[in-house]
């Protein structure tokens, strides 16, 4: 059994005005300061207060390689300790985890957590492609067409094209068809319009209109994947002690874990042995931050969910993989409405991320959602039911890294 | 219109080198010469990989007992792509399965044909379709087709 060293709240969450497409009135670095004067507003915490900083962004995909250090003037942090994660899409979630450690270890006492992504100024594709790259050279030097018309070269084409593998595994081993993603898709669209810092937002979203979208690559529809969005998020995390003197509510951590796999998809160097549905990381995160947090079935305990989904599939396929049902259930529970704001297991009431993607701050947002959820700041979208444990999923890096963290309304027993 | 400012620069592919030097890759080539699919099998737990890593992910141990794997498989998942990379539409779709070959552990990517977009599935029965003439390249699996 893992005991906790001390507990850790949240005490203040930052968005920027607007999550977009394109935000051109502003610099990367004025950006991520309007986030954290945000949280230091919604706090009454000066800078001084903050002990350490918690830098998350993606490399590559602004062609930036030192943002943390242009931002550092931005976000107040010159002279501070100042850290920085690039996981993938799981930064945002990694970074969080980092302040927590920060606090948890007793090193600091307030520390803030400071994400952000301005997809606007960068090109992923191009940051992606660098993911891939060493199987690109084993491609190369071994005479493949990488082109994707015969041989081994098919990679399908981009992030969507390796993702569909595991849409089409997921469809086949859980019993779902295309029409249960168009479903889920819609579904994030309506909650995203309730949602002042999402993105894609369709108050009017059905299956029917979702799935009158083109066909990418089979069986991802081009509704059912997440937009590239410019925008930062800060959350900060207080000690015990120093919470009760700041916040008249916060949201608990009460666990966290994380777990990496193999690559699962092209792995052409070392060969590739794993479904790219199957997701051990995620199950075991899950199980790992549920024992921390003292959940002995998250199905009964944890009230509301908030799944990373690039792709809409992914909401259905992660809930049963961090036992919030059992395989094969989840599109059932779709069907039956308990997916929604107003059924018994709500989850991305936010819209998730495929309605709102600035990479580095996605899996930040699954847990400053869940905080909100819980201390019922989340306005329009505020679940129905009431929020006493939340679970807040990160999931990225090629295809094979599994953030969790759980969060609370009451701090644990120590 | 947004003026842009482009520096150009050169981007070394060679400069990338494994020290492991592709030898399960080595390996697979080598044979592919005559139209055999050579893998690599741990001699603790028995996984068949193909192209064969040095160490078995399983056990993590060094691992090097060539093990012939068959060019008849089964499709474990697959894709239909009908755009390429930038999104451009493609003239005809593209049908992408991953494939776990009879007596490999591992699963391998390739392009599939004489095959309608609608008639493939999970669990199909495939076969390596080879070059008319083999080189020793990875072109010379050439695509999957049903069996």
């Amino acid at each position: 059994m893992v005991e906790l060293m001390r507990n850790v709240g949240i005490i203040g969450i930052g968005y920027t005005p607007v999550f977009v497409s394109k935000r051109k009135d502003v610099s990367i670095a004025e950006m991520i300061s309007e986030a954290v004067d945000a949280g230091l507003k919604n706090t009454g915490l000066k800078p001084e207060d903050i002990d350490a900083y918690v830098f998350g962004n993606m490399a590559t995909f602004e062609g930036v390689n030192l943002p943390h250090l242009w931002a550092a003037e931005h976000m107040r942090a010159v002279g501070k300790p100042i850290m920085r994660f690039a996981t993938g899409g799981t930064i945002g979630m990694a970074a969080f985890h980092g302040a927590y450690y920060h606090v948890a270890s007793g090193m600091a006492d307030i520390a803030m957590a400071v994400t952000y992504e301005k997809h606007s100024e960068g090109d992923a594709q191009v940051g992606l492609m660098g993911i891939i790259t060493p199987e690109v050279m084993a491609m190369l030097a071994s005479g493949i067409d990488v082109t994707g018309q015969s041989g081994m070269g098919a990679i399908g084409g981009g992030s969507a094209g390796g993702i569909s593998f595991q849409a089409s595994s997921y469809l086949h081993r859980s019993g779902a068809g295309i029409e249960h993603i168009d479903a889920i898709a819609a579904m994030e669209r309506r909650n995203a319009a309730k949602n002042p810092y999402a993105h894609l937002k369709d108050p009017e979203a059905t299956a029917e209109k979702i799935a009158q979208t083109p066909m990418v690559s089979w069986p991802i529809r081009f509704g059912h994947i997440c937009p590239t969005t410019d925008g930062a998020t800060v959350c900060i995390v207080a000690s015990e002690e120093k919470a009760a003197k700041i916040a008249d509510k916060v949201a608990w951590v009460l666990g966290v874990a994380n777990c990496a796999s193999d690559a699962t998809t092209a792995n052409l160097i070392e060969s590739q042995i794993t479904d790219p549905a199957e997701q051990l990381p995620a199950i075991i995160a899950s199980k790992k931050a549920c024992e921390r947090a003292g959940i002995e079935d998250p199905k009964k305990e944890i009230d509301y969910v908030e799944i990373y989904n690039g792709f809409a599939h992914q909401t259905l396929m992660y809930l049963e993989k961090i036992g919030m049902c059992e395989v094969g259930e989840a599109h059932k529970l779709l069907e039956a409405g308990e997916l929604e704001m107003s059924g018994r297991c709500p989850v991305n009431a936010s819209g998730g991320v495929v309605s709102t993607n600035s990479i580095g701050t996605s899996a930040l947002n699954r847990v400053t959602e869940c905080a909100l959820q819980i201390m019922g700041q989340a306005g329009e979208h505020q679940v129905e039911k009431e929020v006493h444990k939340a679970m807040a999923h990160g999931w990225g890096g090629l295809m094979q890294y599994c953030t969790i963290t759980i969060l609370g309304d009451k701090p644990k027993k120590l | 219109m947004e003026e842009t400012k482009v520096v150009t620069g050169a981007w070394e592919l060679s400069t990338f080198k494994f020290n492991v030097e592709g030898r399960g890759l080595q390996l697979m080539l080598k044979h592919m010469k005559d139209r055999k699919l050579m893998g690599i099998k741990c001699h603790q737990c028995g996984t068949v990989y193909l192209p064969g890593p040095f160490y078995c992910r399983k056990c993590h141990i060094k691992i090097d007992e060539p093990a012939e794997v068959s060019d008849h498989g089964q499709v474990m998942t697959f894709t239909i792509g009908y755009a390429d990379v930038r999104g451009n539409p493609l003239d005809e779709p593209r049908i992408a399965p991953i494939v776990k070959l009879d007596g490999c552990d591992s699963w391998i990517m390739g392009v599939m044909q004489g095959c309608a977009p609608e008639d493939v599935h999970v669990g199909m029965r495939v076969k390596v379709q080879w070059a008319e003439e083999t080189t020793g390249s990875l072109q010379d699996m050439q695509y999957f087709v049903p069996e």
